[in-house]
């Protein structure tokens, strides 16, 4: 079927464009990275002073102490320290990918370069700004007991169909934001809502009248679950429901990108660029 | 000298409609993602409400070691066309075939991708890569690109704090080392001080001798087309009215018939005095 040719025409037009602009990510990679501490004197070490001070607040707020919300196997400040991050790790790539096309507008429209590159870049700057906080807030969590095993170390695995779904959203919001102000609006606030509609702050256990369903369905809760608890506790929590998720998550995330890519240049003449 | 030229880019009858009112082309920018998503290619040449021909029905053709301007009044669809062949903006309607040409470098704007915050150096390195140069090439032609940038005390430097001139030799110097076949140049055809304009312009002429090389600008600056054109090719409303090697009657129509309505009687007395006063 036209499906597969399709599949492999973006396949390899994206590996021969990423070889013969990979020059130029390592350049947008390091204006991503750099930019913001280019005037500063201690430069990137503020990429590890700003998530030890976040901690550091945050231990102090948790010592206030706070209620029990359901029930957890780790002590819940460490619960929700590290399902928010697990959340920023989705969400954040949302926010990134769904700007590429708004943000990087005028530089498509002044110079031709494939976009993709630009949605590689936003990933590896992505997950780099994830791991320096992330090997921070895991230093908070042995503090708070949490015991790690060895199968913990399959977490960044586990991790990867939250970025394809991240990915999946992100990139055809970067097109619809161009075209389709107001649907973007909804989208950008749904995701917001959303933190709340996932076990985050609270543990799948906990019984709240109406939105029980809503959890069950929602692909997230056992996406963000099942991470966090093989980092917890090693174990595979819900293996079934987390494996049709993550299919789930990576063929929407080849049909977005393929909607990337053929659509994604169709939007440039619409830019209001200066 | 009249062998056949060999024709590197040939455009043939493209449209290219833009609408006007912002709400409109957001609409029809939406319907544009669904027909592309339903693989319905849009073939009827029909404006909509609010629509105009950017370019219309426009063909074209470049041959080899050929500097052609192209010159227009403001909106006449100079830089849409610049954008089309260079392939950063889909075509409504038409083709653009390019013989033997493997790399197109376009420059709309000089400083589009510069970063203010990082030297001078620094941003070789970004803008070489913006323009497709690999990390090998942009160390073979370093020296080069210092060399002809001439400024070599200011390259640790944030671009920031480069004068605007220094910062378009910058990035022209760049732009030229990537050695195109075809070199789209909308606005930006020799920047700087006169003395390094003369270079730009010496540099190109040299440049389109070689093989398979053309150049292809835009600029409404009299002067600048006198200096370098081999051609010249006048816009209207999206359409080619006058294309000529003959460039001061080129230049003479575009003042006469072109901007007629847009300048004054005097204005025009002085265009067409710094046209016959470069002939002598």
């Amino acid at each position: 079927m036209g499906i597969y040719k399709l599949l492999q025409q973006n396949g390899s037009d994206f590996f021969s464009n990423m070889r013969k602009y990979r020059f130029l990510l390592v350049q947008l990679i390091r204006i991503d990275i750099l930019s913001g501490y280019k005037k500063s004197f201690i430069g990137i070490l503020w990429m590890v002073i700003y998530p030890i001070l976040s901690v550091i607040i945050w231990i102090i707020l948790n010592g206030a102490g706070i209620i029990q919300p359901g029930e957890s196997s780790i002590p819940y400040p460490a619960y929700v320290l590290l399902s928010t991050s697990i959340w920023g790790f989705f969400i954040g790539i949302y926010q990134t990918t769904s700007q590429i096309i708004l943000q990087g507008g005028r530089m498509m429209i002044m110079n031709k370069f494939p976009q993709e590159v630009l949605m590689v870049n936003k990933i590896i700057v992505h997950l780099i700004l994830f791991a320096i906080p992330f090997v921070v807030n895991l230093v908070v969590l042995l503090l708070y007991g949490v015991q790690l095993s060895w199968t913990s170390l399959l977490f960044p695995i586990a991790l990867i169909p939250l970025l394809l779904a991240g990915l999946a959203i992100g990139l055809v919001v970067a097109v619809l934001r161009v075209v389709a102000v107001d649907v973007v609006a909804v989208i950008d606030e749904f995701l917001k809502l959303l933190m709340f509609l996932t076990p985050i702050v609270y543990t799948p256990k906990l019984n709240i009248s109406g939105l029980s369903t809503f959890i069950e369905w929602n692909p997230l809760t056992y996406l963000v679950g099942f991470s966090r608890d093989l980092l917890t506790s090693g174990i595979f929590s819900d293996t079934q429901s987390f494996l049709i998720c993550s299919a789930g998550a990576f063929v929407a995330f080849v049909l977005a990108f393929i909607f990337f890519q053929t659509v994604g240049p169709r939007v440039l003449e619409r830019l209001v660029t200066n | 000298m009249d062998k056949e030229e060999k024709v590197m880019v040939s455009v043939q009858n493209i449209y290219k409609k833009f609408s006007r009112d912002l709400k409109s082309s957001l609409y029809y920018g939406m319907l544009d993602v669904g027909s592309s998503l339903l693989n319905l290619q849009q073939k009827e040449l029909r404006l909509r409400k609010h629509e105009f021909w950017a370019t219309n029905d426009l063909s074209l053709e470049v041959k080899e070691s050929e500097i052609l301007a192209v010159v227009g009044a403001n909106g006449s669809g100079k830089t849409t066309l610049m954008r089309l062949i260079a392939g950063i903006y889909p075509i409504d309607h038409g083709q653009i075939v390019f013989n033997g040409v493997k790399k197109i470098t376009p420059i709309f704007a000089l400083n589009a991708g510069m970063q203010p915050l990082f030297t001078g150096r620094e941003n070789i390195l970004i803008k070489g890569a913006m323009l497709g140069m690999s990390k090998k090439e942009l160390e073979e032609k370093m020296d080069f690109i210092i060399d002809f940038f001439e400024y070599k005390d200011f390259l640790d430097m944030p671009v920031g704090n480069y004068s605007s001139g220094m910062k378009a030799r910058l990035a022209y110097s760049v732009a030229i080392a990537t050695e195109p076949d075809l070199f789209i140049i909308d606005e930006a055809l020799a920047v700087g001080d006169s003395l390094f304009k003369a270079k730009c312009y010496d540099h190109l002429k040299a440049y389109v001798k070689q093989p398979n090389k053309a150049v292809i600008f835009v600029s409404n600056n009299i002067k600048k087309v006198l200096e370098v054109a081999t051609r010249v090719v006048v816009i209207d409303k999206g359409v080619p009215i006058y294309d000529s090697k003959n460039i001061y009657e080129a230049l003479t129509f575009y003042i006469n018939d072109c901007l007629k309505d847009t300048i004054d009687e005097r204005t025009r007395q002085l265009r067409l005095e710094k046209i016959r006063s470069y002939e002598i």
